[in-house]
């Protein structure tokens, strides 16, 4: 197995990132593809994060750009709980030319925060900046956003007439269907509901506290009990496993397990342990006892020097007469 | 330049110099905190309570409470200043899950696996966290504070931190001095608590020896332990899936080099860091307010409530089980998750009442599972409030 994965690495990679790869073998190999598979996982995430969110493809009356002009808009929101950026990605009308408009890379204002939401200017201006595509929303009735590969669909939309200064666009942010919303929302949130802080809901509802203790206690106890109902079966498992391999198992009526008062016991394991401790303390004390059998005599050396003699560097302790 | 416009522009310099100074800005609230800072310190030093984390909070508090001119990017809430930046971790729950890494690193589960019925006692004790959230609804926090104070009867310094951080920032410094405070003060509070509830028949009940745990059995616990519970409470995955991380470092006996960085540089460093910020965030400003007072009084509360949920509810326990069987019930306040001072109190108590009858070991486990118990509750609280 080690041998195949080194003529892996010796056939398929010769870039010195892969070399110490080469050096470790299997390690090396298991870290290379962790990595691998977590910036795959990584970057797959983030492309999908992105949702087409409202548009508008008639603007007459509606928002103005920063220019002070109307028209259509896209909307794209992410959906994800980290910040994206959708640059290099692609915006297009044209399912037959995914890259109609590539994003600007390394402009900052392309990074969405968490659930946040860009606008882009379908006004064919793209020497406006970087959010005016360079094409007019037509008579397509298709919109699509490409990751940067220029193949990856990550969402696309196919839309019905439109209707003049309506927005087209999900009922919930990211995840709703699609419809003619009532409301014009660009960069804001689609759904209006004005949703009650977790807090403002529990003093309304449980003002005394009572129904939060006896949730949480439960679900503590529960989560608790599933622990000790686990590791009970676990200690039995584990005692029958040891009595499998015949370890230490004391035969029952045998010399050991009799008392005294004729009381059966278990052995007992902190008896055992207090035991070995204290013979090996007994151990050691007797060896410090024994150990400084050699008696060495060195000769002090003393490189004297002004600057290591106390006499010049210390002062006694004034008194007060 | 003539000598009098020199000794005026000296004069004018003076001034200005001591306008910079401490001393003109000076408060009774700063000295008041500095007091509370040196109290800390002298506790620590003289009678030993906590010191790893009274030293850095009691420093931290002088250290938060010399007032100076704003605006030189000097206090813990001017930002970009050091300790703005430092102060970073606390806010944003870094520290507390590192903490929690070291002490998955450091603690032996053993006595919570011989006798995995003690979990149960570590999830009683956790009315005190709910005790505490019930008092402060009704002296009018609202429930995300009052959850972020009950959280002080979990008597766990870094889950305190971490929840109040999330659900009442504004409270965060008062609730982390004041659970601090009372984890350093559980051998003053548990005592009277645990014989108030017990007979002294109670008392002198033997316990049986734990048995051995084997290697495999100490390997599959954080693997096991953090499947159920973060399953089932998945907002206590930051301080659960580091405290059971920690521990698989520790005990798969093959990362001995992570293990002992985790239970020793590291976590000296976030104690450290958490301890001073902690300590500065509280400028006498934002700290001395009659909610900081109200606090520390429910936290004392919430320590109360939290013993009596242990002891109690090892009494009730107690007539399910078979006679040998029994627990002792001066190990139901170890169920709070100062560890190991109030298994070290439960130890102490049982001893003062039979020689020979040693709890500390007993102890052991329903104080570790108290500290998954208080997590879990974080989670649940943190689930429902944020």
């Amino acid at each position: 197995m080690n041998s195949m994965i080194r003529r892996f690495f010796d056939i398929r990679f010769s870039a010195p990132a892969f070399s110490a790869c080469r050096k470790f073998g299997v390690q090396g190999f298991v870290i290379l593809t962790v990595a691998m598979l977590w910036s795959v996982g990584a970057q797959g995430q983030r492309a999908t994060d992105l949702r087409l969110n409202e548009f508008m493809a008639i603007n007459k009356t509606n928002y103005e750009d920063d220019f002070g002009e109307r028209s259509s808009w896209i909307e794209i929101f992410n959906s994800s709980y980290g910040t994206v950026d959708v640059g290099g990605c692609y915006l297009s009308d044209d399912i037959n030319n995914l890259k109609k408009y590539p994003i600007p890379k390394g402009d900052v204002l392309t990074s969405i925060k968490p659930r946040q939401h860009v606008i882009f200017w379908a006004d064919n201006k793209p020497t406006h900046g970087t959010f005016h595509l360079n094409f007019w929303i037509d008579d397509t009735r298709f919109l699509v956003l490409t990751a940067g590969d220029g193949r990856t669909i990550i969402d696309s939309l196919t839309y019905p007439e439109q209707i003049a200064d309506v927005s087209y666009g999900r009922s919930e942010d990211g995840v709703g269907v699609w419809r003619f919303c009532e409301r014009t929302t660009p960069n804001t949130n689609n759904m209006l509901v004005q949703l009650e802080a977790a807090s403002e809901r529990f003093k309304a509802n449980d003002s005394t506290g009572i129904a939060m203790t006896i949730t949480a206690m439960t679900v503590v106890f529960f989560a608790l009990f599933l622990l000790y109902l686990a590791f009970k079966n676990i200690g039995r498992a584990a005692l029958w496993i040891t009595a499998l391999k015949g370890k230490k198992i004391i035969p029952k009526g045998s010399p050991a397990q009799v008392t005294v008062s004729g009381e059966k016991q278990q052995p007992s394991a902190g008896a055992v342990f207090a035991a070995i401790a204290y013979a090996l303390h007994r151990y050691e004390l007797e060896m410090s006892e024994l150990e400084s059998n050699v008696l060495t005599i060195n000769k002090i050396s003393k490189a004297y020097s002004p600057w290591n003699s106390k006499i010049y560097t210390l002062r006694e302790t004034p008194v007060k007469k | 330049m003539d000598i009098n416009s020199l000794f005026s522009f000296l004069g004018e310099n003076l001034q200005q110099f001591l306008s910079y100074t401490a001393f003109s800005h000076m408060t009774i609230g700063h000295l008041v905190m500095m007091a509370v800072g040196l109290i800390f310190l002298y506790m620590a030093i003289r009678y030993e309570f906590e010191p790893m984390l009274l030293i850095p909070i009691g420093f931290g508090i002088l250290v938060g409470n010399i007032p100076f001119l704003p605006g030189l990017k000097i206090g813990i809430y001017e930002e970009g200043s050091v300790l703005n930046i430092l102060y970073y971790g606390v806010i944003q729950g870094v520290y507390p899950p590192l903490i929690f890494l070291g002490i998955g690193a450091m603690t032996d589960f053993s006595a919570l696996i011989s006798n995995p019925k003690l979990m149960l006692i570590g999830a009683a004790a956790q009315l005190g966290i709910f005790g505490a959230y019930i008092i402060a609804l009704q002296l009018d926090f609202m429930p995300n504070e009052a959850a972020a104070i009950g959280i002080i009867g979990g008597a766990d310094g870094p889950t305190a931190i971490f929840l109040s951080s999330r659900l009442a920032p504004h409270l965060m410094g008062a609730v982390a001095i004041s659970a601090y405070s009372y984890m350093a003060l559980v051998p003053v509070i548990q005592p009277p608590v645990m014989k108030l509830l017990t007979t002294r028949k109670e008392r002198l009940i033997r316990m049986r020896p734990p048995r051995a745990v084997s290697h495999l059995e100490k390997v599959i616990f954080p693997i096991i332990g953090l499947l159920l519970t973060c399953l089932i409470v998945p907002s206590g995955l930051p301080l659960l899936g580091m405290l059971f991380f920690g521990n698989l470092l520790k005990e798969s006996g093959v990362t001995r080099r992570l293990a002992e960085t985790a239970r020793g540089p590291l976590i000296d460093i976030v104690t450290i860091l958490i301890g001073l910020t902690v300590g500065a965030s509280t400028q006498a400003t934002t700290f001395l307010t009659s909610a900081s007072v109200r606090i520390f009084m429910l936290g004392a509360a919430s320590f109360v409530v939290a013993t009596f949920g242990g002891v109690m509810f090892v009494k009730i326990f107690n007539l399910f089980l078979k006679e040998g069987n029994k627990i002792n019930p001066l190990i139901g306040n170890a169920g709070v998750s100062a560890v190991p001072d109030s298994a070290r109190v439960s130890q102490i108590v049982g001893l003062q009442y039979d020689k020979t009858n040693h709890l500390l070991m007993h102890a052991m486990g329903p104080n570790v599972a108290g500290v998954i118990g208080s997590a879990v509750a974080a989670g649940i609280l943190l689930g429902f409030l944020s």
